[in-house]
């Protein structure tokens, strides 16, 4: 049988682990971040729920688009705030159009919180590199926001970001903020740079080279495309992390979110429930294989 | 509905057959509390009765039908209604039906329904609900659970049902997996058993491989052997012992209990088709690249037969079903099947694109990453795939090509009596 580690941590999910009826939300706020991707802030319309919701960094919920469908979203916002969510949402698709032409004010509804979140008890005292591709930053979010919170509990701490264009950062304005506070490195490499962009150029993988990695002391935190997991989990073996430090979050096709409708299957693990965040060691004999 | 789950979760630890010895094809039943009672007697004519008396109990009486030449579990009004004097002839990718044994009115296998269908419909509303004000309403939930006595039911068939409880039923909410399903839950407690010994196997039956027929030890209500005078009839819970009670039965001779168990070593030696399920997880483990995936995707066609006829996939897909003002939507379930490209659609593609991707994601999961998800095989061994695949692809055959290691299909095997003196009859 699976294993199911990492269970504490995870909070109950509202409306209990099977209800498939969404909870009605409020979007509160929208905030455009690129061309195609917009943060929404939402807030549960019943006052109970508000108080009740928690999640972890990591976690998903199942959105709920009325009349159109659901679609899994991160949470990207600070687990220590949990009366307000954030979505960061590249609209794609028709439930991801629905919530935007929804606009601030618009009803949606919520499934959630689901999914195993990042490691955030072993990281403790650990030194953290973080690589985010694309969209891949916004499950990476809530860590990055409940470091600042404890920052003494963790060592030091590297942000890894690629991304298309400079245009296409997310959250441009608090990657300087949090750069600006020391608090933490942030490096950011562009695949396309423009006239004013002065900084790297490339992928994020070869940020790697300006890193000194403590291979004993480190614990890495990978999201972003198939790709760029692949090579960065790869780089990071390299320099001799061991694979049980290695985290990587997933995205499969989702439904249910609770691990009964099968989507999601990756190998043996129900993605939805198992993961999103898995540790590489559980899954080094199938990552690199194709249509798992 | 806590003491119904804790009850679940005890019949249902109770009647699995463990990894390892389902996996050594031996009998792996564990008789339990539930352990069915002393053999009786029920006349041929005394059948009508039982219908009666079920119908009586308020249950609608679901049994096997000949509809479109098929045989398909339908509501009966009384014996008249069952199959009787017919057989089928099942092969790779053929169902017929053939004139039986005029006297014999269980002389089938199993036919492309099966009893998943009543415990997780095909099809099912989950909920109704509107946008109402700051809200959303619900006005209306899931239909109300049929009580439903299924008559016929086969012993893979029961097998399946206590794997599919394993899906639905009886999770571990402390480890995160799902709470059991209200609605399963209730149609489960609800939902009568009338079980039948298959005393004639059909040419894609593997059960025995796999220890779950072609006798059923436990799961049922009642059990029925047929002999041409009537059935040798068991009670398996305090329900079948009450309803026993009220039926014409009687002691059955010592001539009629050593023919049932004639007939049961027989249908033993006769199954169709044979699995060696010994360490065919650990094969399959092994077997992620093989060559041979390759060659099936010749063959397979990805139409999702397999897993529609299939009694233990319990994949589906929950869409809204919206009305013109899109004010009131209906959340509907449906069965869906991983040979789709959907299934597994992300924004970045379909996750299995490739044919050879989907059918090995089936075997594999059927036959090794179940036992890691539910502790137990995801195939009970009924032969439905083989019968409803349209070009006769064979999961024991894929296997044993998988096993030899080689691109080419082995020599079909014997249809008949794969297991002799090797065979562990349960
Ligand atoms: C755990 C997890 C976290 C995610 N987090 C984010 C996030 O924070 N921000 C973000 O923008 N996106 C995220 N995604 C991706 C997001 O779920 C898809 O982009 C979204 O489903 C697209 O929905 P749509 O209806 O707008 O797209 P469409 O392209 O209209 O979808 C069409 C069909 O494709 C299917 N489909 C496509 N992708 C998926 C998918 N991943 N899961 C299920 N069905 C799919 C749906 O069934 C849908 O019917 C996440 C995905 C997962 C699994
Ligand atoms: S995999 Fe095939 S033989 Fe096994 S239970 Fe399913 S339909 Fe029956
Ligand atoms: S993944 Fe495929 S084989 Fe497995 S239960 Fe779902 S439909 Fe059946
Ligand atoms: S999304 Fe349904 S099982 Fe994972």
């Amino acid at each position: 049988m699976i294993a199911h580690v990492d269970v504490d941590g995870r909070p109950e999910p509202i409306c209990g682990m099977d209800q498939w009826m969404p909870a009605p939300a409020r979007i509160l706020a929208v905030q455009t971040e690129n061309f195609n991707t917009r943060t929404f802030r939402l807030q549960f319309v019943d006052p109970v729920l508000r108080e009740q919701f928690r999640f972890a960094p990591g976690q998903f919920n199942m959105l709920y688009a009325p009349g159109v469908g659901e679609a899994a979203i991160s949470i990207s916002s600070d687990p220590a705030r949990p009366g307000v969510i954030d979505h960061t949402i590249r609209v794609v698709g028709s439930v991801t159009r629905a919530v935007d032409a929804a606009g601030p004010g618009g009803l949606v509804g919520l499934r959630g919180p689901f999914g195993k979140p990042w490691p955030m008890k072993q990281m403790e005292g650990h030194n953290l590199v973080i690589v985010a591709g694309g969209i891949g930053l916004a499950p990476l979010r809530p860590v990055i926001y409940s470091i600042l919170n404890e920052r003494d509990r963790y060592r030091r701490v590297v942000l890894l970001y690629g991304c298309r264009t400079p245009e296409d950062r997310l959250y441009a304005h608090e990657l300087e903020q949090w750069e600006d506070r020391g608090a933490i490195q942030v490096l950011v490499t562009v695949d396309n740079a423009t006239a004013a962009w002065t900084g790297p150029v490339g992928v994020v993988t070869n940020l790697l080279k300006r890193l000194r990695v403590s291979a004993q002391e480190t614990i890495v935190l990978v999201c972003g495309p198939k790709i760029l997991n692949r090579v960065a989990a790869w780089k990071f073996l390299q320099l001799h992390v061991p694979p049980s430090r290695v985290y990587v979050s997933l995205e499969r096709n989702m439904n249910c979110g609770f691990g009964r409708c099968g989507h999601c299957q990756y190998d043996k693990f129900f993605v939805c429930r198992d993961g999103p965040v898995f540790c590489f060691a559980d899954i080094a004999d199938v990552f690199a294989k194709e249509e798992i | 509905m806590l003491r119904a789950v804790a009850r679940r979760r005890q019949r249902a630890a109770a009647s699995l057959p463990n990894r390892d010895a389902a996996m050594k094809g031996t009998t792996a039943m564990v008789v339990s509390h539930a352990s069915p009672g002393a053999p009786r007697f029920l006349p041929r004519a005394a059948l009508a009765d039982l219908v009666t008396l079920l119908q009586d109990e308020g249950f609608t009486v679901v049994g096997p039908t000949v509809v479109d030449g098929v045989v398909m579990y339908r509501p009966i009004d009384s014996p008249d209604d069952l199959p009787h004097g017919v057989n089928d002839v099942q092969q790779r990718g053929t169902y017929r039906l053939a004139e039986g044994d005029p006297e014999l009115t269980f002389e089938f296998a199993s036919g492309p329904d099966s009893p998943k269908r009543f415990l997780f419909p095909p099809q099912q509303q989950l909920m109704q609900f509107r946008v109402q004000g700051e809200g959303f309403e619900v006005t209306a939930g899931p239909p109300d659970v049929p009580k439903i006595a299924l008559l016929g039911v086969r012993p893979c068939d029961l097998a399946a049902i206590r794997v599919q409880d394993r899906v639905f039923g009886q999770d571990d909410p402390a480890t995160f997996r799902c709470e059991s399903e209200p609605w399963y839950e209730q149609a489960r407690e609800q939902t009568l058993l009338v079980a039948v010994n298959c005393t004639s196997p059909g040419g894609n039956c593997f059960c025995v491989s796999w220890g779950t027929g072609p006798e059923a030890h436990e799961g049922f209500d009642l059990s029925l052997t047929e002999l041409r005078d009537g059935f040798i009839c068991r009670a398996g819970s305090p329900r079948g012992k009450e309803l026993a009670a009220k039926l014409p039965l009687r002691e059955p001779t010592r001539t009629e209990l050593d023919l049932a168990e004639l007939l049961m070593n027989r249908a033993c030696e006769h199954m169709g088709r044979a699995l060696d399920t010994a360490s065919v997880k650990e094969l399959l483990e092994q077997k992620r690249e093989d060559s041979h995936w390759d060659e099936v995707a010749q063959r397979c066609l990805s139409c999702g037969n397999c897993t529609m006829v299939c009694p233990t996939c319990f994949c589906s897909t929950v869409t809204d079903v919206t009305d013109l003002s899109g004010e009131e939507t209906t959340r509907v379930r449906s069965w869906e099947s991983c040979f789709t490209h959907q299934f597994s659609y992300t924004v970045a593609g379909p996750g299995r694109d490739s044919l050879r991707s989907r059918y090995r994601h089936w075997l594999r999961h059927k036959l090794c990453t179940w036992q890691d998800q539910f502790g137990v095989s995801g195939c009970v061994g009924c032969g439905r795939c083989i019968t409803w695949c349209p070009v006769g692809i064979d999961i024991t055959q894929e296997v044993q090509a998988l096993r030899n290691d080689s691109t080419s299909l082995p020599a079909p095997i014997a249809p008949a009596c794969a297991f002799s003196s090797e065979g562990s009859p349960p």
